[in-house]
């Protein structure tokens, strides 16, 4: 929005506003139902960590206020992060952690040569499958409407999050529990996580720095890891290189972004977004008319209860998208160009299908061979080796 | 020559002094009311129902609408004398989605200046000059963005839904107005459908601490009435690269919106 600021003609008596600031404040920590950490010592003074970013980028970003982001607590989270003990067991063969499935160069998907996961469909520690593929954990920092393919864990769900201040289904914060306890992750408990991460000696001198005293607890865990999430921002690959003036585009690569940006081509922008939208995805969730038939019980419309949400799920993010097949909640498509040939010439017709599906009756785009080369180019300059590569994403060394 | 100086001068005065609109100065004044705008959408003059495929258009074609998203900017309050007042002060430019509670009521920021006035006009979709890509970079407005090998800027407005075509399928069609393109042999022409709307019977008086709620309807048979028949089997399920199609639409979009003062009555 435009702002524009009235410049002050009068004298203002301030002490009503400063009156009304402490009674907002006080309010707003009131409702917090988080319990607050008293054990932060008064001297305890973290780094605050700022995302410097291109001048195209959101500015607004989803930052609980009571896990403000620094250096500390994701330096904290990152060895959480990549710490196969975060599943609360120390064997070998159990091993388990964020990491497990969200590989950097992968983008922090599976991806499908997964080392383990074969075809990039991961698995608990039980060996049951996850309901879905795996989404990249990449730019979640600017997104507001929801997590998961379903959209389930959303800042709306305050009915949980009230009764169960901890364990909740709100926020990236939330993912962690689950990822402890799912049967289909790690199928641990909390409390054995919070145990072992506390006997692990290293960790007391990271948990102080992150949040002022040693002491390891589920939320610090959680928050930690959260921090470490939101800090994985990508914003180097080479169509933000070209968008900078940094570097040109081929000309095939060209006329792959015309395609992807015109109703007339594949008209893929208005759910993956473009220059103007980077994150190359609205975060909002469609039926795009793979199907007919709709049995998945996890789908947007498990959620919402909207009938016109059967078989919709959260658009995903184009960014490295070369590296994050398969693709599709399910997994069905194995690579970019079997998407490509869906897009063209696949698509399903029901009554659930999203508007914006308008090639239906010619069940796609229908482009040609040279058309499909060209998109495929453009959607591979959206890799960012910078991201997949970045040693502050990676596993630490003395992990 | 002098003549001619003279004359041109002595005209300039002459229009200068015949401009009889002059803008109210934004100021802050000392007596003031706010406003409050709320925006509704309606068929056939009842709340719009979406997802439900139960409308005819004026061509005949049975319709449905999933969701509405659009820009108004430019609000301009008139008055009887000519003078009139900006609102500009916090927002000049307003996004309402139809998916989106929160934006279908706009508190403006302005103090405006108590008084009559005498009706109330807007800019459908951002005018050219403020119409430029990048000026929203956070959602849901940055969702809007209008690609740049369209021109650029961002969409006026997205109307989504879908019609019964002849053969009885179900087809989709993305109403979607923003900038147009008329290609050249040399150059491409980019054509700014943006249009003022005069909302009429819009003639109210605010008074001093007063704040108004005005309800804005937006009366989606219109865009495919008057003064073109709009017809989906014939424009198709996508017109961004159909300024034809664009022009048509806005063309009908003069009457689209009426106002309601009764509209929000506690």
């Amino acid at each position: 929005m435009k702002l524009i600021f009235q410049p002050m003609k009068r004298k203002i008596n301030l002490i009503p506003i400063i009156l009304l600031f402490f009674v907002t404040f006080s309010t707003c920590k009131k409702e917090n139902p988080l319990p607050p950490d008293n054990d932060k010592p008064d001297s305890f003074n973290p780094t605050p960590y700022t995302l410097d970013l291109p001048f195209y980028f959101p500015t607004v970003l989803n930052i609980p206020p009571d896990n403000p982001m620094t250096i500390e607590g994701i330096e904290l989270g990152r060895y959480l992060f990549y710490d196969g003990r975060l599943s609360g067991r120390t064997h070998p063969d159990s091993l388990m952690t964020c990491a497990t499935c969200h590989l950097q160069e992968y983008g922090f998907s599976t991806g499908i040569n997964h080392p383990k996961f074969t075809g990039g469909r991961p698995f608990g520690l039980t060996g049951i499958q996850t309901p879905h593929y795996t989404m990249p954990l990449v730019n979640l920092v600017f997104n507001s409407n929801g997590y998961l393919w379903n959209g389930m864990i959303h800042e709306s769900n305050d009915f949980l999050y009230e009764n169960n201040p901890l364990y909740h289904r709100r926020n990236i914060e939330s993912l962690v529990w689950m990822g402890i306890v799912a049967p289909h992750e790690m199928y641990g408990n909390v409390d054995q996580t919070v145990q072992l991460i506390a006997s692990i000696p290293m960790y007391a001198e990271k948990f102080e720095a992150a949040f002022g005293t040693p002491e390891v607890t589920y939320e610090r865990i959680s928050k930690a890891i959260a921090q470490f999430v939101r800090s994985l921002v990508s914003f180097d690959s080479k169509f933000d290189k070209y968008l900078r003036g940094e570097v040109q585009l081929t000309t095939q690569e060209l006329q792959g972004f015309v395609l992807f940006t015109t109703e007339s081509g594949a008209d893929c922008f208005h759910c993956h977004g473009a220059s103007q939208n980077p994150l190359w995805t609205t975060n909002l969730f469609y039926n795009n008319a793979k199907d007919s038939i709709f049995n998945d019980p996890r789908d947007r419309f498990a959620f919402t209860g909207d009938v016109m949400d059967k078989g919709a799920y959260k658009s995903p993010t184009l960014r490295n998208i070369e590296l994050t097949g398969p693709y599709m909640h399910d997994g069905r498509f194995s690579t970019l160009e079997e998407v490509i040939d869906f897009y063209s010439e696949g698509l399903v017709f029901s009554p659930y299908a999203n508007p914006l599906m308008h090639k239906l009756p010619d069940n796609g785009a229908q482009l040609t061979p040279n058309q499909k080369q060209a998109l495929l180019s453009f959607l591979k300059t959206l890799t960012d080796e910078s991201f997949t590569t970045n040693p502050a994403f990676s596993k630490p060394a003395d992990l | 020559m002098k003549n001619i100086f003279t004359t041109a001068v002595l005209l300039s005065i002459l229009i200068c002094a015949c401009k009889k609109e002059k803008p109210i100065d934004n100021n802050q004044p000392d007596t003031y009311g706010k406003i409050e705008f709320k925006f509704f959408h309606k068929v056939d003059g009842l709340p719009l129902v979406t997802d439900t495929l139960k409308y005819i258009n004026e061509a005949g074609n049975l319709y449905e609408v999933n969701e509405i998203q659009y820009f108004i900017s430019d609000v301009v309050l008139h008055r009887a004398d000519g003078s009139f007042y900006n609102i500009n002060q916090w927002q000049d430019i307003h996004y309402v989605d139809t998916d989106i509670p929160a934006t279908q009521t706009w508190n403006v920021f302005d103090k405006i200046p108590d008084g009559n006035y005498s009706g109330i006009s807007f800019t459908f979709g951002i005018n050219a000059q403020k119409n430029q890509s990048f000026m929203f970079v956070n959602p849901p407005e940055s969702f809007m963005f209008w690609p740049d090998v369209l021109g650029g800027g961002y969409h006026y407005m997205k109307l989504n839904g879908k019609w019964q075509d002849p053969q009885q399928q179900i087809r989709f069609f993305n109403f979607h107005l923003g900038i147009g393109q008329i290609y050249g042999a040399q150059d491409t022409i980019y054509v700014h459908n943006h249009f003022q709307v005069n909302l009429p019977n819009s003639a109210f008086t605010l008074a001093d601490k007063e704040t108004k709620t005005i309800g804005i309807i937006m009366n989606i048979e219109n865009w495919f009435k008057s003064p073109n028949i709009y017809d989906h089997n014939f424009w198709g399920g996508d017109i961004m690269e159909n300024q034809d199609a664009m022009q048509a639409a806005s063309e009908n979009g003069h009457d689209v919106f009426s106002v309601d003062f009764g509209c929000c009555n506690k």
